[in-house]
């Protein structure tokens, strides 16, 4: 009887009700906070400055770092997607490279070995040269950027690749010609395919950007701290923090779905407002397209009506052919000294150093693995696998459980589940870590763990909300038929949950949960801003120790990162050929 | 109407873990015998990993021995910049007292209580030797300092002060990315308190020097947590003794003596009550 109730809306709308009303008794009245808000200290000049200017000026450098860093990541995710289809060795190589490099390493690892080592590479005066320009600043721009192009590669390959050939062919014999095409039929049809993860790997980036924090940029968590450190208002420095970030997510979020809606195949004349308001807003650059077209078109290749060529373009040709030829030869020739300088550089490694501090960065036990640290002082590579492992096998029941209640037609379970996952995805690892550090655990729940646990549950949390995102696709991308004959045939939702849809859907899923646990391996890196003894704070504590190697250690930790990552993103290329609907026979 | 349920049990539940939390400092360490002690782990000379991998320094001697007197277990919890004041901030604290070249400031004892002061220190800077030959020479150099630390704003108006109307004072995530920052040339100058510079600088002898004045006093104390007057007692006893009886010149001198790596005079006594 109660289930039947539970069907109507307005007993959902009760129950929404009833929880947000319990959520702000509890706040208001039952929970002891024992912390008196004092706003106006983002208002107020304080003895160590205003820290409503730091955190506006915070905001500006992050927004600042994401906007460049987006451009460099679209560029060259446009440049090195395109030469990862090219029928030219080499590049295809070094842009493989470039993807598999940059994709299986932490960013974290990767901006300190641009800022701590790479200078290194470069003779005195034009490091010195270097150092004048905001070195720090142009380094977490350009960083974010390599990083993210990266993923956007592969996305743009993926894209690209999709599109089908018999498509081509019939454009061509309709009369359009190459611009044509790639206006017309390529791009809107490769863009609709990378549109959505494209959006989202902007939003990682402007999450990513916090990072910059770490090598000293002040950008808005860099400002978080400082306002924390010169405060001690925790609460403050986190809440404005975290709305400056869910803003920006949002805004983001806001611009991807416009586009979305923009590139949305419509019936004439049936246009929603928000149709509308696309295409207001993209009129401009539909414009610049026709435009283009239409210059293009003056341009056009027109086909030769002689027989005979004359000898100007006979010689353009050749030379065209053979600046081809350079062109290639030149390339190879610069990733062959590229080649040289970075095996030059590697043998001048003091190898000694690197050999006596692995067994420290592979299994860190400190001092000696005294009996007061924490798991006898397991850190270092097997703390982050350790954590990795722990966090997403909890993720991985929140996340299915969160996934489920997601595309629940109850809204008292939907809208719960929807804040979580958006709220979650909306602010970056970093701060997530912070909050759990510092204040869930700690204030609202009154757990004492040790930095460890408190990152392995931030990271638990954060994952959740992809894995259940991740859900989400897979119980989406199940015909609802199967739902409907399940429903016919009996079976109550949990039933058929169980034993029609998730074990489908977890199939499907199972490279990209792999996927996650790359992405969670790597941001084990992340916990090093709390003090947890993982891979990287490892590294960092044996730097602090020698201090004049940074170079080969960064590389160590950076080499063992990617060793592990690889491995792991190769497992999953193979389980996701394996587990493919064309190749597996679904057996229940 | 389960999920109602399961909300409301939720909800007593993180109720009665609110309403159990441990009683005053000083009972809890002389009842379990244990004192948890936060200690950096990258402050050369205060507390560091040294290459046999053992957290030493003098914070910890001073740690030590005041678990010691006071007959507790010592246990050593990592503490940084950021997380030295929250970390006795907390209710109840997560550490019973901080070592970590923390300076007394009247800001942070509206958060903590501190104990009497145990090591006089000030802020200055260092730089490649011969670099800066005049005071007036700091004023346009590009300046490193400490994230979480308030050397950044100490050095800001110094630098202010000297004349120049926008100073350059980079704050770096710790004392590594700080020192790397200035040997590598990418800031002309760091600036901390000087017994951390005089620590780094011993990592590469006879390159870097300090120079100019001090310009801040930076007293050192122990950071404890705030009301508990017996456990404030306690500490600041011990450390009477300690001085009393010349052990903490012996800890002073294996750190700071004339013959160890980062010579620093003592110049001061620490406060004394009749």
């Amino acid at each position: 009887m109660l289930k039947r109730y539970f069907e109507k809306v307005w007993v959902q709308n009760l129950a929404l009700l009833a929880m947000f009303g319990l959520l702000v008794y509890y706040f208001a009245f039952v929970f002891e906070f024992k912390y008196d808000f004092n706003w106006a200290v983002f208002t107020t000049e304080g003895q160590y400055g205003h820290m409503g200017h730091l955190m506006l000026n915070g905001l500006n450098t992050t927004i600042t770092i994401t906007l460049y860093s987006a451009a460099i990541a679209l560029i060259l995710g446009i440049i090195f997607g395109l030469a990862r289809l090219s029928s030219f060795k080499p590049v295809y190589w070094f842009a493989t490279c470039y993807v598999e490099l940059f994709r299986n390493t932490p960013l974290l690892v990767q901006l300190f070995f641009w800022n701590f080592a790479f200078p290194y590479a470069f003779p005195e005066e034009i490091r010195f040269k270097l150092y004048d320009m905001d070195f720090e600043f142009w380094v977490a721009t350009i960083g974010c950027g390599i990083f993210t192009g990266a993923f956007m590669a592969e996305i743009i390959r993926a894209g690209i690749q999709s599109i089908p050939k018999g498509l081509l062919e019939a454009s061509y014999s309709s009369g359009l010609n190459f611009t044509q095409t790639l206006r017309r039929i390529i791009l809107p049809l490769s863009f609709r395919e990378i549109i959505p993860p494209l959006g989202s790997e902007f939003l990682n980036n402007m999450k990513n950007t916090s990072l910059a924090m770490t090598i000293g940029v002040s950008e808005v968590c860099w400002s978080m701290q400082e306002v924390l450190s010169l405060t001690y208002r925790t609460f403050e420095a986190l809440i404005a923090a975290t709305l400056i970030y869910l803003v920006l997510s949002l805004s983001i979020a806001m611009i991807l779905n416009l586009v979305n809606v923009k590139l949305k195949i419509l019936p004439r004349g049936h246009e929603p407002m928000s149709r509308k308001v696309a295409d207001t807003l993209f009129a401009p650059l539909e414009w610049l397209g026709s435009g283009m077209e239409y210059l293009l078109w003056y341009f056009r290749r027109r086909s030769d009506t002689s027989k005979t060529v004359s000898p100007l373009r006979r010689l353009l040709r050749v030379s065209s052919k053979g600046f081809v030829l350079a062109a290639k030869i030149g390339f190879v020739a610069a990733i062959a000294y590229v080649i040289y300088m970075t095996i030059s550089a590697v043998a001048s490694f003091n190898f000694e150093v690197i050999w006596a501090n692995l067994p420290a960065l592979l299994f860190w036990r400190f001092p000696g693995g005294d009996e007061t640290e924490f798991f006898m002082g397991l850190g270092g590579l097997a703390g982050a696998l350790l954590m990795a492992v722990i966090s997403i096998a909890g993720s991985f029941v929140i996340g299915l459980l969160v996934g489920m209640g997601r595309t629940a037609n109850n809204r008292a379970v939907r809208i719960p589940c929807t804040i979580y996952i958006e709220f979650v995805r909306a602010i970056p690892l970093l701060l997530v870590i912070f909050w759990f550090y510092t204040v869930v655990l700690d204030i609202m729940f009154k757990i004492e763990v040790h930095a460890f646990w408190a990152a392995t549950i931030a990271m638990t949390f954060f994952f959740a909300a992809y894995i259940a995102e991740t859900v989400r696709g897979g119980i989406d991308n199940i015909p609802r038929g199967q739902v409907e004959a399940a429903k016919a045939s009996g079976l109550s939702y949990f039933q058929t949950m169980r034993k029609i849809v998730l074990p489908q859907a977890l199939k499907q899923m199972l490279p990209a949960l792999v996927g996650m646990f790359i992405a969670a391996f790597k941001d084990t890196s992340l916990a090093y801003i709390i003090g947890v003894m993982e891979l990287t704070r490892a590294a960092y504590a044996i730097n602090n120790r020698l201090m004049v190697y940074p170079f080969e250690i960064y590389t160590t930790i950076a080499v063992i990162y990617f060793i592990f990552s690889y491995l792991m993103s190769l497992y999953a290329k193979r389980l996701e050929r394996k587990l493919s609907p064309e190749s597996v026979r679904i057996a229940m | 109407m389960r999920v109602l349920k399961i909300t409301v049990l939720a909800a007593l539940l993180v109720m009665a873990a609110s309403v159990a939390f441990a009683g005053p400092t000083y009972d809890r360490v002389m009842s379990t015998k244990v004192v948890k002690a936060g200690l950096s782990n990258q402050g050369i000379p205060f507390g560091f990993i040294n290459d046999k991998n053992e957290w030493v320094g003098f914070d910890v001697d001073m740690a030590t021995e005041i678990a010691k007197r006071l007959g507790a277990k010592l246990e050593k919890v990592v503490v940084n910049n950021n997380t030295r004041i929250s970390f006795v901030q907390t209710n109840p604290p997560k550490v019973d007292m901080v070592l970590s070249n923390m300076t007394h400031k009247r800001v942070r004892d509206e958060k903590i209580d501190f104990s009497i002061t145990y090591f006089f220190d000030g802020q200055k800077f260092l730089a490649k030797k011969g670099a800066v030959k005049e005071v007036t020479d700091l004023a346009n150099l590009k300046v490193g300092s400490m994230q979480g630390t308030t050397s950044i704003v100490n050095a800001t108006a110094y630098l202010k002060k000297l004349g120049n109307a926008n100073p350059k004072v980079i704050g770096y995530d710790g004392e590594v990315a700080m020192f790397e920052a200035l040997r590598s040339g990418r800031v002309q100058a760091i600036t901390t308190d000087s017994t951390i510079l005089l620590g780094y600088a011993a990592k590469v002898p006879g390159q870097f020097e300090l120079v100019g004045d001090f310009i801040s006093d930076e007293p050192y104390g122990i950071g404890l947590p705030q009301d508990d007057s017996a456990w404030r007692d306690a500490i600041n006893f011990t450390l009477q003794d300690m001085w009393k009886d010349g052990t903490y010149m012996t800890i002073y001198n294996k750190w700071f003596g004339p013959d160890s790596a980062y010579p620093f005079p003592m110049t001061e006594k620490i406060e004394m009550w009749p």
